[in-house]
């Protein structure tokens, strides 16, 4: 129950945020030096056809009142369309949202393993002489963004080694199966293995490079909260119950120090999210972030909006489902 | 089903870390898979002007009129055309033995609906434009009829040929509406449409019942590779037989490898500098200097191999308004002299602003910074920015652009007043230079019926544009191609490359 | 301030970051070429160590012919400019904020606590990119640009600290004592809060560093007559089979320009002793 309330909170406060952003978004793209009515225009088109474009645009009215034409449109789904590729703005963030999920979540696997098991290492380290030496890499690996780990792999394991893919979501002439976009969940659902395959192979690059610069985090804050756990007392009471290490780590230590690494997860996957732009981008890997960068260089505003509410509501949807999961885990806030 | 193609996959993950640089998938005898650049975003034909898809089009439709390899007009569909003296008639004679995919057959009925009836029924189409001069066309048989213009219109017959000039059938069209046409697509061309993918794929098949010549390739398969460097690795590993656009640095490099032979081709696509009238470049000297400035030689040599010649004039050479016995010099001495005329020095440099595109074509971005390291050197400043290639007419529009713009522009018909009488009109949408003492002079020779003296109008506006600054062509564009060995392809001076056009050797 | 140079990351960390600051002021003297000097004959020549090599191109040429090691020396300067100058402006910005919002509480708190929600429920780097495509280019709109993203960085980690010290014995005695709510927060406040600021604001270099290369990477950072090296990157990739380092230099430089600040940031906030919640970006 109290976790229903708990989503359902977040949910009620997560309307006014979006609001708010819608507002903010509406406002500061109006503001460019751009006139959207003559770009939506061919080339060849006269003065008097881009002031009737402006009014059926809704452009020549006041801010406010634009603001609540579009408001009232994209409540019934309607978010204008694309300047530049002259189709429903909507429809291409359905068709582009589904790829960067799906490497948004393919990262965040490779970060939660990475993240996780690279926390039990330091964590198995301490006050070794090895600590240091860790912890300087960990430092070290903390440097390297997205986008250069993206880099350096397509270097490594595309040029050098031509051993993997780096453009892309499937091989070329490949024929999309279409059925959720989700081409790993497609290809299955279609019995088509050959797509699997390309699908998974073509993830691996990308993934990896997003999932590995938002790994070191989770890995320190995991040896932190587990080094903190240690000092309590029921810890040290298990031991002198005879209670084996190994037992210890993972039915006591380990439940109570995932509680502070899941809390910063949800961050971090919040920011993942938004650094699968770059990757995109470097990677062709048709998404929303290569859409999102194609609109801001040709200005296309229902493109930016659209797509800018989108990454909002993703991002407020992982932070509601890290509530639910903390509250699932963590029994002390559920009622007995 | 499911077994076959689990065998495929794991074959395919058997070999994948062999594949790359080894051709590994054999060439089907009588069908070719291309690697291209760019979707066809609607099939009907007339709606949008799309130089990236015409080769596509020209597939599955046929146009009025043709152009051969060397670009000359060819009968087509039409047999025979005849301009009236004036320019303000053109009477076509039809062939008798077209039908369309659906088996009916083609006649001038269906010539009046493709460039008439549609426009009138108010049709969204491109072609609006390029007969904005129709007034009407009588059907005076099956196989012939008679346009007529409210002006002169001597470019008509090269327009048949051009872009968004494709016949489609009356019938088929007023049966299934618009928005059906365009997914099943009817036309006469040597292939039809067989399966098409967004963003994906292209699937052609050989017309059994072409008029013209049989095509060699049964089946075509076209693949959208939007990303250069995916068409590079799909061409290398043999996913494709044929690809184009890839950059001309990877030419010298994919050229050594066994299997594959590449194309270094000028087209009809020019490469220049368009420019302002007033601003910084008021004055006609510092737009002198700054055109004696470059070194197109080098440019050329840097970044397209030597392969793309430099021009003086607004054209291509062998393009009739191009003039072989005129050159623009590159000389650093004159353009300071012309710069010191106005005052301008290496110290107190003329300051311009510039704008180029960055991968709207090859090279572009590279090439706006080596112009402005060579003005640099003989005292011009300018501020680069980059700009998307749409934004070009908007600026324009707004009278918002620099200077100078790195531009490019294709016209696959190399007709001089597709070239100058487009670039350069201050009325249409792609000329910043606004001064109507040499606008009004090329708006005049949009109405001069005379072949001879129209094509030497041209030239003299051509030979005037250069020698006053009014524009600054670089180079003539390239076209790259890389292909298998054994496949042969016809080099089209205006670059297109065609499925029917393309034999096992 | 001794006892943080005892720890080794603090002493590398500021050595990295003393190098860069070298590189950037002395470019002109170091560097061996004029950075935007083009040889269009001599266009990606390979580094000195490799067969073609030459001593007067150390790390070879780009595309156009330019002096990649020249080029590189040159971005520092950029860098190292938009680290410091945007890192200080959110710290600012953001500090400010959390000290009104912690000291005062009440619904001057819930104001600005509502703001951080709503700027959190964007990832910063849509932020920014969204920030630069109404600001246009240049060094100057992307240095506002980060203060105007990143300073809830600094609100969130300051706004905790500032509570909690607000309600220490000391502070009470002050405001007793006839102190100004601005005396108060000056003087008492933000002495015991400087430690934990003089930490995020070294991480927060590295994160600066980082967000210009990624804005000049994809063409909305910095002017493009400026030397940055998002812009090498984006050059270099064209040419990744024929130039390698054209790619691989300016991709080292920004590791190490932010290896060298987060180094900092780790050794000081241990030898600091502060806690923070980490997490990047």
């Amino acid at each position: 129950m109290i976790l229903w309330a708990t989503l359902g909170r977040r949910l009620v406060t997560a309307v006014p945020i979006l609001c708010v952003v819608s507002v903010l978004l509406f406002t500061a793209l109006r503001v460019l030096p751009v006139d959207p009515a003559a770009m939506s225009m061919p080339p060849n088109a006269t003065k008097e056809e881009i002031e009737a474009a402006r009014r059926e645009m809704g452009l020549d009215r006041p801010l406010p009142e634009q603001y609540g034409l579009w408001l009232g449109r994209a409540m019934r789904g309607d978010f204008g369309r694309s300047i530049h590729h002259r189709r429903d703005a909507g429809a291409l963030v359905r068709e582009t949202l589904p790829g960067t999920i799906e490497l948004a979540l393919a990262a965040m696997a490779v970060s939660s393993v990475l993240g996780l098991g690279g926390g039990l290492l330091l964590f198995g380290l301490r006050e070794r002489t090895m600590e240091p030496v860790a912890e300087t890499v960990t430092t070290l690996m903390m440097s390297v963004p997205e986008f250069l780990w993206a880099l350096l792999f397509i270097f490594v394991f595309g040029v050098a080694l031509q051993a993997m893919p780096f453009t892309g979501r499937l091989d070329p002439g490949m024929k999309l199966p279409g059925l959720t976009g989700f081409l790993v969940l497609d290809a299955v659902l279609t019995g088509r293995l050959d797509i699997l395959w390309s699908a998974l192979v073509h993830l691996v690059l990308p993934a990896v490079a997003l999932g590995l610069a938002f790994a070191p985090p989770i890995m320190r804050v995991l040896r932190a909260s587990l080094i903190d756990t240690y000092h309590e007392d029921y810890i040290r009471q298990a031991r002198l119950r005879g209670v084996s290490e190994g037992r210890i780590l993972i039915r006591h230590a380990l439940k109570n120090a995932v509680l502070p690494t899941l809390t910063l997860m949800g961050v971090q996957f919040g920011f993942l999210f938004g650094g699968s732009l770059l990757v995109e981008v470097i990677y062709s890997y048709p998404g929303m972030g290569n859409l999102m960068v194609d609109a801001v260089r040709n200005a296309d505003l229902p493109i930016i909006q659209v797509v800018g509410l989108t990454y909002c509501v993703v991002v407020l949807v992982i932070n509601s489902v890290v509530d639910g999961l903390y509250l699932v885990l963590n029994p002390r806030l559920r009622p007995r | 089903m499911v077994e076959v193609s689990r065998r495929h996959v794991l074959q395919a993950a058997a070999i994948a870390p062999l594949a790359r640089g080894v051709p590994v998938w054999a060439a089907e005898p009588d069908g070719v898979t291309i690697g291209w650049p760019s979707d066809v975003t609607s099939w009907d034909p007339n709606q949008r002007f799309t130089p990236d898809a015409h080769a596509i089009m020209k597939a599955v439709f046929d146009q009025p009129l043709d152009q051969d390899a060397k670009l000359k007009l060819s009968p087509g569909l039409i047999t025979k055309w005849d301009m009236a003296a004036d320019a303000k008639s053109l009477t076509l004679d039809f062939r008798d033995d077209v039908l369309f995919h659906d088996g009916s057959k083609m006649t001038a009925a269906d010539f009046r609906w493709t460039f008439f009836e549609r426009i009138k029924a108010g049709h969204k189409v491109d072609i609006a434009q390029s007969m904005r001069k129709v007034t009407d066309i009588e059907v005076v048989s099956p196989t012939r009829a008679i346009m007529r213009f409210d002006s002169p219109a001597p470019t008509v017959p090269v327009w048949l040929a051009f872009l968004g000039s494709f016949l489609v059938p009356k019938a088929y069209m007023e049966k299934v509406g618009v928005e059906e046409f365009a997914r099943k697509p009817v036309g006469t061309g040597p292939y039809k449409l067989v399966e098409h993918q967004m963003n994906a794929r292209i699937v052609l098949e050989r017309n059994e019942a072409y008029w013209g010549p049989k095509p060699k390739m049964k089946r075509v398969t076209i693949e959208i590779i939007k990303d250069p460097s995916a068409r590079v690795a799909a061409v290398q590993s043999g996913q494709v037989d044929i690809t184009i656009n890839v950059p001309v640095r990877e030419l010298t490099r994919l050229k050594a490898l066994p299997g594959l032979a590449t194309d270094l081709t000028p087209v009809t696509k020019v490469i220049l500098l368009q420019v302002r009238n007033d601003e910084g470049f008021a004055d006609q000297n510092i737009r002198l200097a700054a055109h004696h400035a470059i070194d197109k030689k080098a440019l050329s040599a840097a970044f397209y191999a030597g392969a793309a010649v430099p021009l003086a004039v607004l054209g291509v050479p062998g393009s009739p308004g191009y003039l072989d016995d005129y050159k623009f010099d590159f000389d650093p001495e004159r353009a300071r002299a012309l710069l010191a005329k106005s005052g301008y020095s290496m110290d107190k440099p003329a300051k311009i602003r510039m704008a180029s595109t960055n991968g709207q074509f090859p090279s572009d971005y590279d090439i706006a910074r080596a112009i402005v390291q060579m003005w640099k050197k003989v005292g011009i400043e300018a501020d680069l920015e980059v700009i998307e290639y749409a934004k070009y007419f908007e600026l324009n529009r707004g009278n918002k652009l620099p200077e100078t713009t790195l531009y490019t522009f294709d016209n696959a018909t190399g007709d001089p007043e597709i070239y100058t009488g487009y670039l350069l009109n201050p009325k249409l949408p792609f000329s910043p230079w606004k001064d109507m003492n040499f606008g009004q002079k090329v708006i005049d020779q949009f109405n001069v019926a005379d072949e001879t003296a129209r094509i030497a109008g041209w030239r003299a506006l051509n030979r005037e544009a250069s020698e006053m600054g009014a524009a600054m062509p670089l180079l003539q564009s390239v076209l790259t191609v890389v292909r298998k060995k054994g496949l042969a392809v016809v080099p089209y001076g205006n670059g297109w490359i065609l499925p029917q056009a393309m034999a096992w050797g | 301030m001794i006892a943080p140079l005892r720890s080794a990351r603090v002493v590398a960390g500021l050595l990295i970051v003393l190098l860069m600051l070298v590189c950037a002021l002395g470019a002109p003297w170091l560097a061996s070429h004029d950075p935007d000097e083009q040889d269009l004959v001599a266009m990606l020549l390979p580094a000195v160590w490799q067969q073609g090599g030459d001593w007067a191109h150390l790390l070879g040429t780009d595309g156009l012919g330019r002096d990649v090691a020249s080029r590189l020396l040159y971005g520092a300067r950029v860098a190292m400019l938009v680290a410091g100058t945007a890192s200080l402006g959110a710290a600012v910005v953001g500090a400010s904020l959390a000290y009104v919002a912690g000291y005062l509480g009440g619904w001057v708190d819930w104001v600005i606590g509502r703001a951080i929600d709503v700027w959190m429920s964007f990832p910063p780097v849509i932020l920014s990119l969204i920030l630069m495509t109404g600001l246009g280019t240049g060094a100057r709109n992307v240095i506002l640009a980060i203060v105007l993203v990143d300073w809830t960085r600094f609100c969130r980690v300051l706004r905790a600290e500032v509570i909690v010290t607000a309600h220490r014995d000391y502070v009470t005695a002050a405001r007793l004592s006839g102190f100004s709510h601005v005396r108060t927060v000056l003087r008492e406040i933000v002495p015991a809060t400087v430690p934990l600021l003089v930490t995020v604001l070294t991480l927060e270099m590295g994160i600066a560093v980082v967000v210009e290369a990624i804005l000049s990477f994809v063409g909305l950072g910095v002017k493009s007559s400026q030397i940055a090296w998002g812009q090498m990157i984006a050059d270099g990739r064209d040419a990744v089979y024929q130039a390698p380092l054209a790619l691989l230099a300016p991709v080292g430089a920004i590791f190490l320009a932010v290896a060298g600040f987060n180094l900092l940031g780790d050794g000081l906030r241990r030898s600091l002793d502060v806690r923070m919640v980490e997490g990047r970006e």
